[in-house]
């Protein structure tokens, strides 16, 4: 279903995205970056580092968010800027889910645009990326 | 406790330095590396030549960019914050030049993670001859002692 960009108010939501990236998409990433901190891929790597288990990198993250906004956007219209903060370490397989919405919708050089705040949320319901995001529409 | 900077002139130094230009171009192999890492499937219709491509394939392209080595001034790094951001859409087939470069270095107090440095770099891409930008890609690494390292909420 195509969005319909008349129709979109401030404060609509995006539909939630859920999540389990497990260690193959990690490795995937890895290779894809040419990035291979032995902490996302090797339990014992980032047990030594404290954390409980290997960790989902913040750049895959970023891409997981706009990954969210372009399954709600589709054709009617692009991504121009996304941004993450990074807030906690998600484990490798553990379920996240990215939630958002629509802070503003404005005209800008010509073009319809939105800025959009988006949250990936961890399975124990804290945020482990704010996100911001800015979208042009076709 | 420290309290002595540690941004010191010899850090400062570092802050505009680039590394070697490269060139790039969005291919669909590109495309697939990075439809396949973050949709977990290969991206269809792959575009044409000079059709517009999902900023995505920016990750896969940013790998063409030598990398910059920061100084290493505390024990520990974390990744706080990365960034895409375009000036137009990318097309398939075109050649970008990329280059990577340190934007700032700035350093804070206090906090659950104590004295600490952040260090700021800038992938730009940019179109061969006339130089416009295209896109950038920005990320924040703090680098920080974890023995100062205070338990608790990290908001």
């Amino acid at each position: 279903m195509s969005l319909d960009v008349a129709q979109l108010k401030e404060g609509d939501e995006l539909p939630p995205l859920e999540l389990a990236p497990d260690l193959g998409q990690v490795i995937r990433y890895c290779g894809m970056a040419w990035a291979f901190p032995p902490f996302f891929y090797d339990i014992e790597a980032a047990r030594a580092q404290g954390m409980p288990g290997t960790i989902v990198p913040g750049p895959l993250k970023l891409g997981l968010v706009y990954r969210a906004i372009h399954e709600w956007l589709g054709d009617a219209g692009w991504v121009r800027q996304v941004r993450a903060a990074h807030r906690r370490p998600d484990i490798t397989g553990r379920p996240i889910v990215v939630v958002g919405n629509i802070a503003r919708l404005y005209e800008e050089d010509g073009a319809d645009r939105a800025d959009l705040e988006l949250l990936v949320i961890n399975e124990d319901n804290q945020p482990s990326v704010r996100a911001f995001a800015i979208v042009e529409f076709s | 406790m420290v309290d002595q900077s540690l941004l010191t002139d010899d850090v400062r130094a570092h802050i505009g330095r680039t590394a070697p230009r490269g060139i790039t171009r969005v291919t669909p192999q590109a495309l697939l590396r990075s439809s396949d890492t973050y949709f977990g499937k290969p991206w269809e219709p792959v575009p044409g030549n000079g059709e517009p491509v999902p900023g995505i394939v920016i990750a896969a392209l940013e790998t063409e960019s030598a990398g910059l080595d920061l100084p290493t001034v505390m024990p520990n790094s974390l990744l706080i914050s990365n960034e895409w951001q375009f000036e137009r859409r990318l097309r398939m087939g075109e050649d970008l030049e990329v280059q990577s470069r340190l934007a700032d270095i700035s350093e804070r107090f206090g906090g659950r993670f104590g004295q600490s440095l952040y260090f700021r770099t800038e992938v730009e891409f940019t179109e061969p001859g006339s130089g416009a930008v295209v896109a950038r890609t920005v990320q924040t690494m703090m680098q920080y002692d974890a023995a100062n390292e205070s338990r608790g909420d990290d908001e």
